[in-house]
């Protein structure tokens, strides 16, 4: 009488399929978050400019910065020192220290903090060459703070002197 | 429209050294409003106002006060903005809340004024970190000391006088 060995079926799996979609999943997780690109943000700092607006609306002579912080996450606010540089006498000099604001961005525009609401008034009529510097932070949605620092770079010059009164 | 009118539509406050001044005004004339609301708050835990296109709602928790704030008729609402720590002494609460009420109307003025002939150009919800009411705010990066004596000699009186000339 013939004996029949069973073959063993290779195609079957040992470990059960859904433990094995479950490792992946667990897998594909884990070097999402715990290792996912870190979070950048870019602080921009505009050359200083003489407002026109505000002259055209208000008559008033002043000397305007603009800032944008960018991130690549979603951000609760950005906190910003700034202020504005000018040549006096071929030497650097601190023409204006803003206040230190605090900025939360548009709901719909998480990522973005626009800063435009920074004057110093002037004297019109009198050149003078200005830059701008900010330092602050980011603070992320995680809790996370993000240093920043930038300048407007080249000096600037405009027919208006902070300082010049 | 005068001047107090003036900074409460767009483009009205564009320099610290008004916003400071509007503050000293706020603080100035609704002294006893802010009392009772500092009481209101204290006793319910919650309040709400409107103040030029904007509404701001104070929550008291675990002897801290912060405040969000919406334009009128928006559903976008600004959380937890600027806060404030209370002691256990209620009457000396209530001196610090008269100014934190005043700091925060003049930032809700500020971010949602009344319609005007100029734009808003702003985006967000923008304040000063320091407050009106520290050292810090004077002193502004520099030494404390130099704060206090800044402090001392702003008196912010032409802006004042045209404040309250209705």
């Amino acid at each position: 009488m013939p004996i029949t060995i069973p073959k063993p079926n290779l195609l079957i799996p040992k470990v059960p399929s859904v433990l094995v979609a479950g490792l992946l999943v667990a897998q594909f997780l884990f070097f999402q978050v715990g290792h996912g690109p870190e979070p950048k943000c870019t602080l921009n700092v505009e050359r200083p400019h003489y407002s026109t607006s505000l002259k055209e609306k208000k008559n008033i002579d002043a000397i305007k910065l603009n800032m944008t912080v960018t991130c690549s996450v979603p951000q609760k606010y950005s906190e910003i020192a700034s202020s504005i540089q000018k040549i006096d006498n071929n030497r650097e000099t601190l023409a204006h220290r803003f206040q230190v604001i605090r900025r939360v961005p548009e709901i719909k525009s998480s990522n973005l903090v626009v800063i435009q609401d920074l004057y110093k008034e002037c004297l019109f009529g009198v050149w003078s060459t200005y830059k701008g510097e900010a330092k602050g932070f980011a603070m992320l949605e995680s809790g996370k703070k993000y240093p920043l620092e930038a300048d407007s770079g080249k000096y600037m010059a405009a027919d208006c002197s902070i300082g010049a009164q | 429209m005068s001047y107090f009118e003036e900074c409460l539509t767009s483009g009205g406050l564009r320099f610290q050294e008004e916003r400071r001044a509007l503050y000293k005004y706020l603080l100035e004339i609704n002294n006893d409003f802010y009392v009772s609301q500092a009481n209101l708050l204290l006793d319910k835990g919650i309040i709400t106002r409107s103040i030029a296109n904007g509404e701001a709602t104070y929550f008291l928790k675990n002897r801290k006060v912060d405040y969000s704030a919406r334009k009128l008729g928006s559903d976008e609402i600004y959380t937890e903005l600027r806060d404030i720590k209370l002691t256990r002494l209620r009457f000396y609460n209530i001196r610090k809340l008269q100014r934190f009420f005043a700091q925060c109307d003049v930032d809700v003025i500020s971010n949602f004024p009344l319609p005007g002939p100029n734009p808003q150009e702003e985006s967000g919800y923008g304040f000063n970190a320091n407050p009106f009411y520290t050292v810090a705010y004077y002193a502004n990066g520099q030494n404390l000391f130099v704060g206090l004596i800044k402090k001392i000699k702003t008196t912010d009186r032409e802006m004042l006088t045209k404040l309250r000339a209705l």
